[in-house]
């Protein structure tokens, strides 16, 4: 692709991406793969997914999403519309694949993490660790990826309740170790 | 915090993904997974279109088609003549002009050709 072509296409807007994209332009989508690839990934290996595998499911995800962009309207973010497609994929996938689904499925409490500054400022993902697979997954996939608890007991396969309950103990402990985060945050924005 | 004030953090907070380094080459990975598989799509139906062209020109063969439609065409020229002279005398210079009878099977062909053009189409959007 033409350094110039590049250029447009880097100012063009998702929504025009994803239209050109439907017209077939895939050098559109590349430029929406550009932008989102990071954040699918992301949120694939958030979800509890290694690193090589999370990248193996977002290649997938933005195929199938290439493959249903006509779908895609605009009414949302692009971005989240391609994490919830990345999602289902790894729902899917985990039910074909044993090993994958028992990384993910498995009901088993971290070991207890090291001891933190309580003043010291914890990202998200140092966070997640804390957390039981379950209820990282679960926590990943309603706040992560957007989708409603319903779909997420949906797309896990499980009783809504169960799902509703990992949602409720993740947070928690989210809460727990993210407090001073969630205060600096709080404080930033009272200061902006 | 209150809960509604976690949830939305917690939002954020997943909403902000580092960008990662290798971001572009896994955007060229998947260009080259969508170049393959349009490759793979065109063969598919460049493959398909051949195989059916194989098997409607052998149908024709067997079907002895092509000489049933000359001796049809001959004798469907005939009528397809006497009625556009009664028709439309004003033509006759069409009929009787440079090209004649082989202008209508010259436009008779294009249509089948742009038919077929469409019906490529049609497909390649499928």
């Amino acid at each position: 692709m033409s350094r110039s072509e590049r250029h447009r296409l880097s100012s063009l807007h998702d929504v025009e991406l994803a239209s050109l994209a439907a017209s077939g332009d895939r050098q559109a989508f590349g430029e929406l793969v550009r932008r989102h690839g990071s954040a699918v990934r992301a949120l694939l290996r958030r979800m509890g997914v290694d690193a090589a595998e999370a990248d193996d499911l977002a290649q997938d995800a933005f195929i199938a999403a290439f493959e249903s962009i006509a779908d895609f309207r605009g009414e949302g973010a692009f971005g989240a519309w391609v994490k919830k497609i990345a999602a289902r994929v790894c729902m899917r996938r985990a039910q074909k694949d044993k090993r994958l689904r028992g990384r993910l499925e498995a009901n088993e409490t971290p070991e207890a993490p090291a001891v933190v500054d309580p003043g010291r400022r914890m990202d998200l993902d140092e966070a997640l660790r804390g957390l039981a697979d379950a209820e990282r997954l679960c926590v990943s996939l309603c706040y992560g990826a957007g989708l409603s608890h319903a779909e997420a007991a949906e797309a896990l396969n499980l009783p809504l309740g169960t799902v509703k309950s990992h949602v409720k103990r993740g947070l928690d402990k989210l809460k727990a170790r993210l407090a001073p985060e969630g205060e600096a945050m709080e404080g930033q924005r009272g200061n902006g | 915090m209150a809960e509604m004030e976690v949830e939305r953090t917690i939002e954020r907070l997943f909403a902000r993904a580092p960008e990662l380094g290798d971001a572009d080459v896994f955007a060229e990975r998947v260009q080259r997974r969508l170049d393959r598989g349009w490759a793979a799509r065109r063969a598919l139906i460049g493959v398909a279109g051949l195989v059916g062209g194989v098997i409607g020109a052998s149908q024709l063969i067997m079907s002895n088609l092509f000489s049933r439609a000359e001796a049809a065409s001959s004798e469907s020229a005939r009528v397809l003549t006497s009625g556009v002279r009664q028709l439309a005398p004003q033509a006759e210079w069409l009929l009787n002009g440079p090209a004649g009878i082989e202008a209508i099977w010259l436009a008779a062909g294009l249509a089948v050709v742009a038919m077929g053009l469409v019906l490529t189409r049609i497909i390649e959007e499928i």
